[in-house]
């Protein structure tokens, strides 16, 4: 029986260090009985499971349970975020994701399983983090106006890296190229990562995508920064302009993280969570290990999140639908 | 070892080359709506439609060389084995989510001790208690898998 | 003399007391966590990522790199004494290790895998402190185009993986390529062939195809014979290699090490492509293929080096440029993201103390990962004694729940079951599934690279021979063809074809 002595003593070691997760915090409170999941539809390693991650510790002292990170992934977020709409509707089991994408998931996919709106229950915004608009430098453009100049005397000639097929950042380039009349190749990969390299390495020459995997190519020089978007330019790029300076619509794109739970979760349950979320928000150490992910959090009320869905259902799928973008 | 040689067939051939042809067949019918587009322009169906042609190919070719050359026979297929092994996955992948980690392993180890004859009931009992506990303490409490232990 | 320079940083770095006890951490439950079947080291550093944030950067960075190439020594126990591979890279290993253990040599193989595992490592260490820099200047050539030529390069190699007839493992490779395109096709965002089932939008996951079609098929065939009393011998003897087996094997490390630290550059394919091509070439250099899959020492020990270096090497873009490689590296960035270091070029002239850190912590790692594994062969060796009719339930639920927890789904567990029957039927007509798994792996980027290639080209086939790598690739594949069909080898390949 050697393998089980020495799996239990990696199991011990291993159990050391994940003891402060798994000890119940102070002050239970009534209503959460069993432990809590956090539903992310992703792999481990996104920003939405990093939060999770972040966030589930300080959510396990608040609700006196322990909260376990769960990773579903597959079919674009559709599959985790399904399972979380079918669980019990008692708060104890949430979805942590970009809701962008869930608000374009009902034009995307005519076959969905859940109805995002009616299954799903917000308990609040997370964060926000903005899109940087980059080139790779063989591109003879520094700003908003040279690269919308270039790309009408060379139609066709840009191609725009994004990280899938009907993900945010292919519609987001879908509507740019609509609204300024100009023609660029979308070159789908597999994920951020794959197109971030593409663009680097010059096989692709466009690329918008989160802040946090932009930035430090565009600070070193391999990428050349043009636009990002959300209220205020970033700190670490100053001379580049944002989308609003620049005219461009889509001033708001970019990551928003929200957590929900299942659609018939009783008000009082989720007026809980959202009030344990929005003071978790508030700490200083959560502010800044998110500032490092390249955003800012963003506390609300589950009202708020339901309108920010109904409003981006429906211009998101203004976009697809005028695009003509179809996954089935 | 008991080898059956019904006919004079090769029948490793012939069953490799009729299993090529069913999936290069179920192949072009679950593409048959997909675009198929052009070597230099290709829609979603093109590469599988091209490879369900190769392998219709190497189908016809088992299946023909099968026929003409034998006889080769293939082992005795014995149906304990294959029914325990499988239906322990079976029942693991039922209980799982519904009946927690502990019980479904218990069964798993349970159902897979059928497949082998030389199994001895109280070993096997003993052994699955020892299993359990142990996949339980490793895989829920040190590797932190999001699985429930028990059913309620 | 800079780069001495930086190598003592670095070791100054490795050698402090606190980062030796985080990478001896890592390195065990690395081992730990690739010995078990599926789980794998992604979802074990995720857990950890949390646990990382009080720590030093560079404590941080060694504990998760060790577990990641920890996880690599593991895996490869697990295919050489029960064939079930954990990981993709333990596919090739299963092939020679198992067949090894069979035959009573477990002992030898599980120190042949954990020492050529360690000269890799080695040599990967100082190819990483001396070539990163060109390295990933040539991994920054590889656009759509190049990959491609490689990905054509590589099935062709994958032919030569077959023990028995050509026909048959290119069947195979071509159903391998075709399961490959199940799934949402990255081109178009259609779903192809997933019959309406959402587990199936991203494709067949590698892990259960591999462990049903190796692990589970062979054991049902097993039981379908009459238990065969293990002969383990437990003499200090027949525990270690022999002078003999190290010379067969020396070779075979150096060049899997060379294959393996180029192609761990390579973003995507790194994990397949090294072991694959490795084994493919011990066999072709080898006086005598023919023993290749029965047990043949190189088969274990090129394969296993090559993996190794290819593992260490992926770290190559990630410290150079902050490039993931891998889904792994990705988290490696999230990672440094929450020290607050953004990852990239900079780093290593404004954190050379880090990055200089991990490299040589790598080292470090990877002897105390040989001083761990070396002893525990015999312990390995002695869980054969197990009766078989144990074993094999157990080894049944370890992979139950480890492809369960690949998703936390049991679509998996279903999708295992049914490649299970499959290999089954393979191992009754007599093909051998490798080929199939390398299909499977390189398929989809075969194709995606093709189609992007003719996207950014507007169509144009001809960049394929006008870009100057992609060029010299296919010129290979064309030398290798041309080999093939000469004369004299046509004659024994007719023989083979016939068989």
């Amino acid at each position: 029986m050697s393998l089980r002595l020495l799996k239990a003593a990696a199991a011990a070691l291993t159990l050391c260090a994940f003891a402060p997760a798994m000890a119940p915090g102070p002050a239970a409170a009534q209503s959460f009985d069993r432990p809590v999941r956090i539903v992310v539809p992703f792999a481990p390693g996104g920003t939405s499971d990093i939060l999770a991650r972040l966030i589930a510790p300080k959510l396990s002292e608040a609700v006196g349970q322990p909260v376990v990170v769960e990773n579903k992934p597959g079919a674009a977020g559709n599959i985790g975020a399904d399972a979380v709409a079918k669980a019990r509707p008692d708060g104890h089991t949430l979805l942590l994701m970009d809701i962008g994408s869930l608000a374009i998931a009902p034009s995307l996919f005519s076959d969905l399983s859940y109805n995002v709106e009616n299954d799903l229950a917000p308990v609040g915004m997370v964060m926000f983090g903005p899109y940087v608009l980059a080139v790779n430098p063989s591109v003879p453009a520094k700003n908003v106006a040279e690269l919308v100049a270039y790309a009408k005397a060379n139609p066709g000639k840009l191609a725009v890296a994004n990280s899938g097929v009907g993900a945010l950042n292919h519609i987001t380039a879908v509507a740019l190229a609509r609204d300024l009349g100009i023609d660029w190749k979308n070159v789908p990969y597999k994920g951020g990562a794959a197109a971030s390299r593409a663009v680097v390495s010059g096989e692709s020459t466009v690329i918008i995508n989160g802040a946090t995997a932009t930035l430090p190519f565009v600070t070193n020089g391999q990428l050349v920064g043009i636009a990002v978007t959300g209220d205020e330019r970033l700190a670490a790029l100053p001379n580049v302009e944002t989308f609003k300076e620049a005219k461009l619509p889509l001033n708001d794109a970019g990551t928003w993280q929200g957590l929900l739970t299942s659609g018939k979760t009783p008000p009082e349950v989720v007026a809980k969570l959202n009030a344990e979320l929005n003071k978790i928000l508030a700490m200083p150490d959560i502010q800044a290990k998110i500032a490092e992910q390249g955003g800012s959090v963003r506390p609300g009320t589950p009202d708020a999140v339901k309108t920010w869905l109904t409003t981006n259902i429906k211009s998101w799928g203004d976009i697809v639908r005028a695009a003509d973008i179809k996954t089935n | 070892m008991r080898v059956v040689t019904r006919r004079r067939f090769g029948w490793p051939d012939l069953l490799f080359g009729g299993f090529l042809i069913v999936a290069a067949a179920g192949t072009l019918v679950a593409t048959r709506n997909l675009v198929g587009g052009t070597a230099a322009d290709m829609g979603p169906a093109y590469m599988p439609r091209a490879i369900a042609l190769v392998l219709l190919a190497f189908g016809v070719f088992f299946a023909v060389r099968g026929v003409l050359r034998g006889p080769v026979g293939i082992e005795t297929v014995q149906l304990r084995p294959i029914l325990g092994v499988g239906a322990a996955v079976g029942v693991f992948a039922l209980l799982i989510e519904s009946g927690g980690l502990a019980l479904a392993s218990f069964a798993a180890i349970l159902i897979a001790a059928v497949a082998s004859r030389e199994s001895r009931f109280f070993e096997v009992i003993l052994f699955g208690l020892g299993v359990t506990a142990a996949a339980v303490l490793l895989f829920v409490k040190a590797l932190a898998l999001p699985v429930s232990i028990w059913p309620w | 003399m800079e780069l001495f320079d930086n190598l003592l940083l670095g070791l100054s770095t490795a050698l402090q007391l606190n980062n030796l006890i985080y990478c001896l951490i890592g390195v065990v439950i690395g081992t730990a966590i690739g010995v078990l079947p599926g789980i794998g080291p992604i979802p074990t550093v995720a857990l950890l990522l949390p646990f990382t944030f009080g720590l030093a950067p560079a404590s941080a960075l060694i504990m998760l790199a060790g577990i990641f190439y920890g996880a690599q020594y593991g895996g490869s126990t697990t295919a050489i004494l029960v064939n079930v591979p954990g990981e993709t890279s333990s596919v090739v290993t299963c092939l020679d290790g198992h067949e090894m253990a069979k035959r009573g040599r477990a002992g030898p193989a599980l120190a042949i895998a954990a020492i050529s595992s360690f000269f890799a490592g080695t040599v990967a260490t100082v190819v990483i402190a001396v070539l990163s820099l060109p390295l990933a200047a040539l991994a920054l050539k590889f656009t759509a185009v190049e990959y491609f030529s490689l990905l054509v390069l590589g099935l062709f190699a994958a032919v030569i993986l077959a023990h028995g007839s050509v026909a048959k493992s290119l069947a195979m490779v071509f159903l391998g390529l075709l399961i490959g395109t199940v799934g949402i096709d990255v081109n178009s965002g259609v779903a192809r062939m997933t019959f309406g089932i959402p587990a199936l939008s991203d494709g067949l996951d590698f892990v259960p195809v591999a462990m049903g079609m190796f692990g589970l098929a062979e054991i049902i065939a097993n039981l379908e014979r009459p238990a065969v009393r293990q002969v383990v011998s437990q003499k200090l003897r027949d525990l270690i290699p022999s002078r003999a087996d190290l010379r067969a094997a020396f070779p075979a490390m150096v060049r899997g090490t060379v294959i393996g630290s180029a192609l761990g550059v390579l973003p995507g394919g790194g994990a397949a492509l090294p072991p694959f091509t490795a084994y493919a070439l011990e066999k072709k250099v080898a006086k005598d293929p023919s023993r290749f899959g029965k047990g043949a020492i190189e088969g274990v020990a090129g394969p296993e080096a090559a993996n190794n270096a290819g593992a260490q090497t992926s770290f190559i873009p990630l410290l150079t440029l902050g490039i993931p490689a891998n889904a792994l590296m990705a988290l490696m960035i999230g990672a440094l993201m929450m020290q607050g270091i953004q990852p990239g070029p900079q780093v290593m002239t404004e954190q050379p103390e880090l990055v200089w850190g991990v490299i040589a912590s790598m080292w470090t790692g990877n002897l105390m990962l040989l001083v761990i594994n070396l002893p525990l062969v015999g312990l390995w060796v002695s869980m054969l004694k197990i009766p078989y009719r144990l074993l094999f339930p157990a080894i049944v639920l370890f992979c139950c729940i480890g492809t369960y927890g690949i998703s936390n789904s049991a679509f998996n567990v279903w999708l295992m079951l049914g490649c299970a029957v499959v290999g089954y039927f393979f191992i009754k007509v007599g093909v051998e599934p490798a080929p199939l798994l390398l299909g499977l792996v390189l398929g989809p980027q075969l194709e995606e690279n093709f189609r992007r290639a003719m996207q950014l080209s507007d169509g144009d086939p001809s960049v394929f021979v006008t870009r100057p790598i992609s060029a010299v690739l296919l010129l290979v594949v064309a030398v290798m063809l041309l080999a093939m069909l000469s004369p004299a080898v046509l004659k024994t390949r007719e023989r083979a074809l016939a068989e």
